[in-house]
């Protein structure tokens, strides 16, 4: 089963990056019509729009995909029902594609409903109770946008279609489109975990790796920003962007801070996705999503392969995640930590790895242009904390002593998970580049000063340092996280986000519920409806009972009594 | 009842009821009021001797107390006749004359507040006697009352029969008095349909008499006159099934028989704007229907309690269980073939 799918998907991929190759230098875009319905005045179409940007995406998802597929037969060799698996994942790769390929709001809502869907089941795929919960929180976080999207498909019927790319040039400035533009920008905000929604992502790391690797790096959580980068003709002046640009650069900054103080190993690699994606959504909304598109298909090659790696070392660390018990791996599987510290450096943004043509062009395109003191030092800022965790990162789990027990597993001749990530690091070597070429057809017009041109290596070189000497610890260091506890708990649990998406909704409500259950269900409807109601009906039946069992004469004397009372009132 | 005077080789009964149904018919097709009266007389002639048996002291003490009170009110029935020929000189009007003449006729039928014989009576009674009791009696009064009512006294006393017929059945164990209480429950929707249309009151009365039938014929079968008979006998799982329907569709439940008729009055009712008797009817119903919920519920559980040392032998009746069951579900949809 993996084999075939694996195959298939490849073979897929081929098939995309022809067309893709072949429409980008044509600059065709063909779209095919379905009609499936026409009822009153609105007509259900199924469409499918193959443009050069479609093509592309479902070329690098079907690669991650099928690359994870070959991956996972290794990986997860020893679960019983890995079919059941491999079907999950297939079935979620096709709600991507048909999320991709479509033009047209309901199908989005297909593909957007099943990726909620199928992220739910694998997160889950692990049954215990870490899962479990995980699970809750990702469906539910996700479901928000869902609703989302099930308004603006009931908004746009205003307009006779749900195609929704027709409207764009003509609607603008109508009252229907400001709701909808809200509306896409939370359904984007919930499924690539943006500010207020960002507590399921770090909680979605209980699925199994390959999960990780595929939904939450590159497919899923770019959902959203392949959304906006879709919808952008229309949000590009509206005051909502500008609320996506503030939350998602302060996303950015505190997923960064966050992924200091972790020490889970895909913890911390959920949270450079976060800080990643906020990097994403906030050059969108700065008005290039050609960049952030850029972007979005650089982070998924650089991202999907370190999730790979993290899987290697946890099936070695007996699967153990905690960082604290790694270290100097590097000595042991050199192939291995050859990925991990080519994704990492890729992350950092080195020159002329992948990483580096699309978040260099970002800085350079925020300082070029004329915005906020504070977009500009919260985007440099979270650069230099993106290259302070990650060396943090290799220090802990590549360089310092190992901590784990005396035993050594470490085993890195696995083939097969090998093969696919090489597969993956020789596109996250070369995919900058190349994309850059297809993509930028001319370059971009950049004239910086010197300084601050030079700004990207100050603050990655003050990282760096930053990120040696945190990881250097001894037995003598003060630990200075009781110093400032409650400045560092703030940080550390993500600005307290996940309480107020788990803990804050659940127990304001459940215990306002037991208030009312025990005084009104348990206590007064009792009286006023349930056997208060019955005990008045018996109680008349019985009074109702003396009046019956009674003697035979005074029903026949009553009767006359009736007619002598009738003479008398009314012949007198 | 046929079947049963055969089985008890008494064809004097036999004559009696023939006579029981040309009296009421003679009731109903009389040109003037002394013809309804003989009718009247008649029925209660010929009705005491099917219900007395002088080998047993309480049918005996029953025929009595029956012929008792409705001679009382047929005497009455006559003095009122006498009165309004007398002092109106043949004019219907509406008034004091109607209400004295409906209320004789209400004591006849056994409705509030001249019903306290009617379950006393129907407690010593055989389950065929209360059949007829039940059903046939009621057909001349009923036809009687159409020809001269005051509208006003009748919706009171439809409110007192409802009000009566619910409370007064939720305090009893007998069968035969439950079903009395039903009965004069159902007495109150009859006397209102009479007064939209005497057309709705026959469609009421046949199915009132059908779904009767029904449940009279089960239990005369099983020979059950108590409520806790009900379930110590083994029954088989259609007996339960048909009882549970038979009391459902009396009740008044949408997919059941029984909703029709209902239904049907309460949409007169809502047209002519009657809000607070609507209100009343439906409260009264639910009432009842929790009665009969309390008699059938264990017939609809999943576990039941259930004797298994005694045997009920119904082989050669199931015919008319299923066939009962099969029209009480099925009657509201089929109708819609009939009357499209």
């Amino acid at each position: 089963m993996c084999f075939n799918s694996f195959f298939f998907l490849f073979f897929f991929m081929l098939i995309n990056f022809f067309f893709f190759v072949y429409f980008i230098m044509n600059g065709l875009s063909v779209f095919f019509e379905w009609e499936i319905i026409s009822f009153n005045s609105m007509s259900i179409v199924m469409s499918i729009l193959l443009d050069w940007m479609s093509l592309l995406f479902m070329m690098f998802v079907s690669l991650i995909s099928s690359v994870v597929i070959f991956y996972s037969k290794s990986y997860m060799n020893s679960e019983l029902n890995l079919n059941r698996f491999i079907i999950l994942v297939l079935m979620f790769v096709f709600s991507m594609v048909l999320l991709i390929i479509s033009p047209n709001l309901i199908s989005i809502l297909l593909g957007w409903d099943g990726l909620g869907l199928i992220s739910y089941c694998l997160v889950i795929y692990y049954q215990n109770l870490k899962s479990y919960n995980a699970g809750m929180l990702t469906a539910l976080s996700n479901r928000i946008g869902d609703v989302m999207i099930l308004m603006i498909i009931c908004w746009v019927m205003n307009y006779g279609s749900w195609n929704y790319i027709f409207y764009f040039d003509f609607m603008k400035n109508d009252y229907v489109m400001f709701i909808i533009s809200f509306m896409i920008i939370i359904a984007a905000m919930t499924k690539s975990a943006q500010i207020p929604f960002s507590s399921w992502l770090p909680a979605a790391m209980a699925a199994p790796t390959p999960v990780s690797a595929l939904v939450h790096s590159s497919t899923l959580v770019t959902a959203g920003v392949y959304l906006l980068i879709r919808f952008n003709y229309l949000l590009i002046d509206m005051f909502f962007f500008k609320v996506l640009l503030f939350l998602s650069i302060l996303t950015m900054f505190m997923s960064g801070i966050s992924a200091n103080y972790e020490f889970d190993l895909k913890k911390i690699i959920a949270l450079s996705t976060l800080s990643q994606l906020g990097l994403m959504m906030s050059i969108l909304s700065l008005g290039f999503p050609d960049i952030a598109f850029f972007h979005l298909l650089t982070h998924a090659m650089f991202k999907a392969l370190l999730f790979m790696c993290a899987g290697v070392i946890i099936h070695m660390m007996n699967d153990i995640q905690d960082i604290r018990y790694m270290g100097g791996l590097s000595l042991y599987i050199p192939l291995t930590s050859l990925c991990l510290n080519i994704s990492n450096l890729s992350l950092c943004g080195i020159p002329f790895l992948s990483g580096f043509y699309s978040k260099d062009l970002i800085l350079e395109m925020v300082s070029f242009n004329s915005f906020n003191l504070m977009v500009f030092i919260l985007f440099y800022l979270s650069t230099g904390l993106t290259v302070f965790y990650t060396f943090r990162l290799i220090m802990y789990v590549m360089i310092n002593d190992f901590n784990l027990m005396m035993i050594y597993n470490l085993y890195d001749e696995d083939y097969i998970m090998l093969n696919s990530m090489f597969v993956l690091l020789f596109m996250s070597l070369l995919s900058g580049s190349f994309l850059s070429w297809f993509i930028f057809s001319y370059p971009y017009m950049i004239y910086l000063p010197f300084n601050l041109k030079l700004m990207v290596i100050y603050v990655s070189i003050l990282g760096s340092i930053l990120g040696f000497m945190v990881s250097n610890m001894g037995i003598y260091s003060l630990n200075k996280l009781l110093l400032s506890y409650n400045l560092s708990s703030f940080l550390c649990l993500m600005w307290f986000m996940p309480n107020l998406s788990t803990y804050g909704l659940s127990y304001i409500y459940l215990n306002f519920s037991q208030i009312l259950f025990k005084n009104i269900d348990m206590g007064w409807s009792e009286i006023y409806s349930g056997k208060g109601i019955f005990n008045i009906l018996k109680n008349y039946s019985v009074f109702y009972n003396i009046y019956q069992m009674n003697n035979f004469k005074i029903y026949l004397f009553s009767f006359i009594l009736w007619f002598m009372i009738l003479f008398i009132f009314f012949f007198i | 009842m046929f079947f049963f005077i055969l089985t008890n080789n008494n064809s004097n009964k036999m004559f009696f009821l023939f006579i029981l149904f040309f009296s009421t018919l003679i009731s109903i097709s009389s040109n003037s009021w002394f013809g309804c009266w003989i009718g009247l007389e008649i029925n209660l002639l010929s009705f005491i001797p099917l219900i007395s048996n002088s080998k047993n002291l309480l049918s005996v003490e029953t025929s009595l107390k029956y012929f008792l009170t409705q001679s009382l009110a047929s005497i009455n029935f006559l003095f009122m006749i006498l009165i309004k020929f007398s002092l109106l000189k043949n004019f219907n009007m509406n008034n004091i004359i109607s209400i004295m003449m409906n209320s004789s006729l209400l004591m006849k039928m056994g409705s509030a507040p001249f019903h306290f014989w009617f379950p006393n009576i129907v407690e010593g009674l055989s389950w065929m006697n209360n059949f007829m009791l039940m059903t046939w009696q009621k057909i001349s009064p009923m036809i009687l009352l159409s020809y001269y009512f005051n509208k006003n006294f009748l919706i009171f006393m439809i409110i007192m029969n409802l009000i009566i017929g619910s409370l007064g059945g939720l305090n009893q164990t007998s069968l035969r008095k439950l079903l009395a209480f039903s009965s004069i429950n159902n007495l109150g929707w009859m006397i209102f349909s009479i007064m939209i249309s005497e057309n709705l009151w026959l469609f009421y009365f046949l199915i009132y008499s059908m779904m009767i039938f029904m449940m009279i014929s089960l239990f005369f079968l099983m020979n059950m006159y108590f409520m806790n008979q009900l379930f110590i006998n083994n029954m088989n799982f259609f007996i339960k099934l048909n009882l549970l329907i038979n009391f459902l569709s009396l009740g008044g439940l949408p997919p059941f028989m029984g909703f029709m008729p209902k239904w049907i009055i309460i949409n007169f009712l809502l047209i002519n704007k009657f809000y607070f008797l609507t209100f009343i009817f439906m409260m009264t119903s639910l009432i009842i229907i929790y009665y009969y919920i309390r008699i059938i519920y264990s017939s609809f559980m999943f576990n039941y309690f259930k004797m298994k040392w005694v045997n009920l032998l119904m082989k050669n009746n199931m015919s008319l269980i299923n066939l009962s069951s099969f029209i009480s579900i099925s009657s509201m949809i089929l109708s819609t073939f009939i009357f499209m």
